[in-house]
């Protein structure tokens, strides 16, 4: 009796194996044209008169002061977010108050507000005719078109990245751990640093990955607070496109293969963490 | 502080600083800018703001950019199943970097996706070139807009559905050929029904995402009004102008859109959680 | 239907989960496959069922060769150990699943539907849940709403993967005899997994012992107790 060949069978909970290579197929064919493309594209237009123009783009003084000013603004916006990432994660995940999730919904607000909106809103807030307009000018503090806005506007967009990894790990972790912590005589900075840090840094590390890759590639709120002053408030985004406008590709796609290059280093560092520690990591995640 | 009062007792400590520390930087950073927004709003008043609302220029901005984020939206509710799928049933080399690079439009700044786009897609460009062969324009037209969101709200679909297919009990489709019916079935009336609650919060999430976004859409769109301006620009638009009124009326336009879409999400969580229980 | 196993063998990889087995059901009969766990008893169920495709060897229903038929055209009714049921339907839709998912002009009309799976719900005593959805239902309910979804195809055989497995005890013995009661009435060959020895013994009229991919003894329940053929049946339906 012969033996059946067991690839002529396909399992029941598959599809046939044309069926599934036109559909890898598919998928492959949309990838390269709507993601791959466009990445190489970046760093091949960078590259395209050579490796010293490309370095030119980057060093010129008003790129220089473009990477600063990215780099001060992720390094201020990203630890405040850490800091309000953690303190909303603990209110909520570890007591129970009435209107929680009223305020998990107003966390998760700059996800679905546009970045010019958040930019406008701050405008009418700290601008010359805005609402604390007068008072600031009295008192010559500058949030419009200068560092403080630009700060705002990168802290408005990237607000939820961080509480919104902590919150559903923390809540799955409950609260036993760190009870038992306190009723061995720990006070509560030792049970947070002990039990519950331990417990949330690779979530937490996640969360800064994704706010900080947003904080230096913003671009919306930043472009309508900024003023765009070359050399002052531009970012490397508004600088970016500056050079663009100006017909300056090589220029343009230098400086952008840099953020490219960051988003790169935080895709990887992201899937590693997903691969290394998917369990102390939020089971399910939309952003 | 109120709060403190309609909370249940808990032995841990450091509510009211945690509490305190959230809510200090969620008004200042979030909500005191939007009350501005909404406050200018109200001094305008109704009348005038639908006033400046109510023109040609605005209207075909904003249909613009929610039809362009309808489509995209739609086109990724197709494509993030079809990579959900493919990435976690199937096994093929290259698939953990295709995994990876998903999230690439969370991960690269809108402006630089914006320039890379355009560049692939122009006219002159390697890709432009082949579709204007084809007789089709990609860049500097609306298709162009419909591309930059799809790259936009590519993962929204996807990263959503994903854990769901991963959760899939197998033997529901088993049991599903067991009865007969052949895998085409099981598909359609088995697997869909249960992936369709996270692929409409995927929907609603591209769709709240693509609807305000500005900056991989100016360099692609062209931005001739009345034909490829989209909403957020015009605010732009109307801010260097200084015309503050009329750009706070469109902000608050789509902010309501943005409210309304964030109660649909809400709704639909909780209409799955309802039909699906925890049986 | 009759069926009939010759030599069949299974390999995973490099493990094999089954050496060549071979044995003969009589039509009608109500058999247990008893062993513990990784014995190979339940991917020989699968295999009858179509889940599994066998690395040799061959499967008859009624003397002809089905080992390559898809699991479609058996028409095998499968009960899975946690059932298995759509969460995303009523029990209504869950049965009449199989009936809808036929071919057009094979299909009963929907009057002829709800008939009929009416009339299964009563066989199973649950006439009025048929606008529940699982998760509403007990355990019990569950299981006995799996195995109307299963009969509603009309199929030419039971196959239940340790129905009564996530039961607790009491559930459990009432089963049993619904699953007796429901064998009798249909007249359907009837294959059950378990590693429950009691339970193979109480319900079935022929038990096949199985251990380490093997069949160790094919007798009667009384036979297999009197007469052991191996110290591991002895050990293993020692009470």
């Amino acid at each position: 009796m012969a033996d059946i060949p067991v690839q002529a069978f396909t399992p029941v909970t598959t599809e046939h194996r044309h069926f599934r290579a036109v559909l890898i197929g598919i998928s492959v064919f949309f990838m390269v044209i709507l993601l791959f493309a466009p990445l190489a594209t970046i760093f091949a237009t960078a590259l395209s008169d050579g490796w010293k123009a490309a370095a030119e783009g980057i060093s010129s003084p008003d790129a220089l002061s473009a990477i600063r000013l990215t780099l001060t603004v992720a390094a201020i916006a990203v630890p405040l977010n850490i800091i309000f990432g953690i303190a909303a994660a603990w209110a909520i995940a570890k007591f129970d108050f009435r209107g929680k999730a009223f305020l998990i919904t107003l966390i998760d607000l700059p996800f679905s507000v546009s970045p010019v909106v958040a930019g406008l809103a701050l405008v009418l807030l700290f601008g010359s005719h805005g609402a604390f307009g007068t008072w600031l000018i009295a008192h010559d503090l500058k949030i419009v078109f200068a560092f403080p806005g630009i700060l705002l506007a990168t802290l408005f967009i990237t607000f939820p990245f961080v509480a919104r990894e902590l919150i559903p790990v923390m809540i799955e972790q409950g609260r036993a751990e760190e009870e038992a912590a306190l009723t061995l005589g720990a006070s509560g900075w030792r049970v947070f640093r002990s039990v519950t840090l331990p417990n949330i840094r690779w979530a937490l590390l996640y969360g800064v990955l994704l706010a900080n890759a947003r904080a230096m590639g913003e671009f919306g709120a930043v472009a309508v607070i900024s003023g765009k002053i070359r050399g002052e408030t531009t970012t490397m985004p508004i600088m970016i496109e500056m050079l663009y406008n100006e017909y300056l590709s090589v220029a343009a796609f230098s400086l952008a293969s840099l953020l490219a290059a960051l988003a790169l280093v935080t895709l990887a560092l992201k899937s590693l963490l997903e691969w290394r520690f998917a369990g102390q990591l939020a089971a399910t995640r939309r952003h | 502080m109120k709060a403190i009062a309609i909370r249940s007792p808990s032995p841990l400590p450091g509510f009211g600083l945690s509490f305190g520390i959230m809510l200090t930087l969620l008004s200042i950073i979030v909500l005191l800018p939007l009350a501005a927004l909404l406050g200018r709003g109200l001094t305008i008043g109704p009348v005038e703001l639908w006033g400046m609302i109510n023109s040609r220029r605005v209207w075909t901005a904003l249909a613009l950019s929610f039809r362009s984020a309808l489509i995209a939206s739609l086109f990724n509710l197709v494509l993030g199943l079809l990579l959900a799928w493919v990435l976690v049933r199937y096994r093929f080399w290259g698939r953990k970097l295709m995994d990876a690079a998903i999230d690439l439009p969370f991960a690269l700044p809108t402006a630089v996706a914006g320039i890379a786009l355009t560049t692939l897609y122009a006219p002159n460009g390697p890709f432009g070139q082949a579709f204007g062969a084809l007789g089709v324009k990609i860049a500097y037209s609306e298709l162009g807009i419909w591309l930059a969101l799809i790259f936009i709200g590519l993962p929204f679909v996807t990263r959503t559905v994903q854990p769901v297919i991963e959760e899939i009990d197998r033997e529901c489709e088993e049991v599903s050929a067991t009865l007969g019916g052949s895998r085409a079935y099981t598909l359609r009336r088995v697997v869909l029904p249960m992936l369709t609650p996270a692929l409409l919060t995927g929907f609603a999430l591209a769709l709240a995402r693509s609807v305000g976004e500005y900056g991989s859409v100016i360099f692609i769109a062209g931005n001739l009004p009345y034909q490829t301006e989209i909403a957020p620009l015009l605010i732009v638009i109307r801010l260097e102008e200084y015309n503050y009124d009329a750009a706070t009326a469109i902000g608050i336009a789509m902010l309501a859109i943005s409210f309304a879409m964030l109660l649909i999400i809400n709704a639909i969580q909780v209409w799955s959680r309802r039909r699906i229980g925890n049986g | 239907m009759y069926i009939d196993i010759d030599e069949l063998a299974k390999e995973f990889g490099t493990s094999r989960a089954l050496h060549p087995v071979s044995l003969s059901i009589p039509a009608g009969a109500l058999v247990a496959l008893l062993g513990p766990s990784g014995s190979g008893k339940t991917t020989l169920l699968r295999i009858l069922g179509g889940l599994e495709f066998p690395t040799s060897g061959r499967v008859l229903f009624d003397g002809k060769d089905a080992t390559g038929m898809s699991v479609q055209e058996r028409r095998a009714g499968f009960v899975f150990q946690h059932y298995a049921l759509f969460r995303h339907m009523t029990v209504f839709e869950n049965i009449a699943f199989g009936l809808r998912a036929r071919k057009r002009r094979e299909r009963p009309g929907e009057a002829e539907i709800g008939r009929r799976v009416n009339r299964l719900l009563d066989l199973i005593r649950l006439p009025n849940i048929g606008g529940r959805y699982p998760s509403q239902l007990s355990g019990g309910q569950r299981q006995r709403v799996a195995l109307a979804r299963a009969l509603a195809i009309e199929p030419r055989m039971l196959l239940l993967d340790e129905p009564f497995g996530a039961l607790d005890a009491k559930v459990r013995k009432e089963l049993r005899q619904g699953l007796r009661e429901i064998h009798d009435t249909t007249g359907l060959t009837t294959i059950f997994v378990t590693h429950d020895q009691e339970e193979a013994m109480e319900l079935a009229d022929l038990v096949v012992v199985m251990s380490m991919g093997r069949i160790e003894q094919i007798g009667k329940p009384a036979d297999i107790r009197s007469r052991p053929s191996s110290d591991f049946v002895r050990a293993f339906t020692a009470a």
